[in-house]
């Protein structure tokens, strides 16, 4: 065994991320071979190599959380895309029929203000909330009775928190939100994926219908609509139809819950 | 402004990975990558075309890592080495698989911050000495010291036969 070494440190580290060029690895290896010590360092290391490796790689093969997907540059106005869907949406919701009275008794020039701030409110603390991770809601879905008597007491709306499982949304919870001068009432849901959306209602003075108007801002995407009083907005960062289908049905599980 | 953008989110599974490496705590991981997104999409300007956006994501995402670091050190605030993951019990070797994975991930919390950099970008993300040195902004010296250091650390703590043993009384 030749105790000379003719290989330092810098090298063994060099030969595990392949930054040895090719000509001296096999010298290198040669080395390893008279020096046994030196040899188990390095398969020890090259093991451990692996075992970190091994331990992350899962990471990049997860699901992007839709909180990180839905990140947008600021100034990027491009929408090309979402007009175009905007119109086979209309064909959809006609096609759907009489639920939401599309178009039906809108007033121009009232109500789609009215709507639009609607849904800059309902976007706004969506962003805000769905991103905040230990003070998501105010009230939890364990307390889920005291959750909807609350918000329904101060928004004026006998509320329920609709069932949105069939989504692979549960409820987390919900919170009590400013909205000019009224409350409004915010149910937030997750998927196992940790992707959120939410349920936005308040009261409004239109009397009007819009119809599910879908609108995206800040990475987030929004249906909404009012209806004789009252405003909702489903914002998330689903796939379209998806959120639109959850949309409907969340719509549903409110009017049926009581004559509003 | 589109192609750029796409380039960017293409990134993100990368940027995961090796936010989990610096931090072990999967939701602090992730706001990590969320405000290196942030940031990125700010200052889209910087990014000079032609270059890859891998290096300079994960340039902006160490930038602001060693930020917290320094802020946490001020407020001597604890950053949680270990969470158990709550996932059934599997076959023995698939189990034994994640002990080991649970285990280097909690040695890596452990070491040197400026270590676990170096070692995961050449060992895990498979940057070349040159493109990680960059990255840090070191020079390839101390690149090379850090990584060297940071091996010898994380063994030292998977070679601790206190650890060890608590590997084979949970198996």
């Amino acid at each position: 065994m030749t105790m000379k070494k003719t290989f330092s440190d810098t090298d063994l580290h060099m030969a595990l991320d392949g930054e040895m060029p090719p000509e001296r690895m096999a010298e290198f290896n040669r080395w390893l071979d008279e020096n046994p010590d030196e040899k188990a360092r390095f398969q020890q290391f090259a093991e451990d190599r692996k075992s970190l490796k091994d331990a992350l790689d899962p990471v990049a093969g997860e699901p992007v959380p839709s909180r990180l997907s839905a990140i947008r540059s600021t100034n990027d106005n491009s929408s090309g895309g979402f007009r175009s869907w905007m119109a086979a949406a209309a064909v959809v919701l006609f096609v759907a029929g009489g639920a939401v009275g599309y178009l039906a008794g809108t007033q121009p020039g009232e109500a789609p203000n009215e709507a639009s701030l609607l849904a800059d409110n309902a976007i706004a603390a969506h962003v805000i909330y769905a991103a905040e991770k230990r003070h998501t809601v105010e009230v939890g879905a364990n307390e889920k009775d005291h959750l909807v008597a609350w918000l329904s007491k101060r928004v004026g709306l006998s509320l329920v928190a609709p069932n949105l499982e069939q989504y692979g949304f549960s409820l987390v919870g919900g919170r009590l939100l400013p909205s000019g001068e009224r409350a409004a009432a915010q149910f937030m849901y997750e998927n196992q994926n940790g992707d959120r959306i939410s349920l936005y209602v308040t009261t409004v003075d239109s009397k009007g219908e819009t119809g599910f108007q879908l609108v995206e801002e800040r990475g987030a995407r929004a249906f909404y609509w009012l209806d004789h009083g009252y405003a909702c907005a489903v914002t998330g960062s689903l796939e379209e139809d998806e959120l639109l289908k959850l949309s409907r049905d969340a719509y549903r599980q409110l009017v049926s819950s009581d004559d509003w | 402004m589109k192609d750029r953008q796409k380039a960017i989110l293409a990134e993100i599974p990368r940027l995961r990975r090796y936010a989990r490496s610096l931090m072990r705590d999967s939701d602090r991981a992730d706001d990590l990558v969320q405000d290196s997104l942030e940031r990125a999409f700010r200052r889209m300007e910087n990014w000079q075309t032609g270059e890859n956006p891998r290096r300079w994501l994960f340039t902006i995402m160490h930038n602001i890592f060693i930020d917290t670091v320094r802020k946490e050190q001020r407020r001597g605030e604890v950053i949680p080495i270990s969470e158990m993951d709550g996932s059934q019990v599997k076959s023995g070797a698939e189990q034994h698989e994640k002990l080991v994975a649970r285990d280097v991930l909690d040695a890596l919390q452990q070491i040197d911050p400026d270590r676990r950099a170096a070692l995961t970008l050449v060992a895990v993300e498979g940057f070349s000495y040159a493109e990680a040195a960059g990255i840090l902004d070191v020079p390839a010296g101390t690149l090379m010291s850090r990584i060297a250091r940071g091996r010898d650390e994380l063994r030292n703590l998977l070679g601790d036969p206190g650890r060890s043993r608590t590997i084979r009384v949970v198996e």
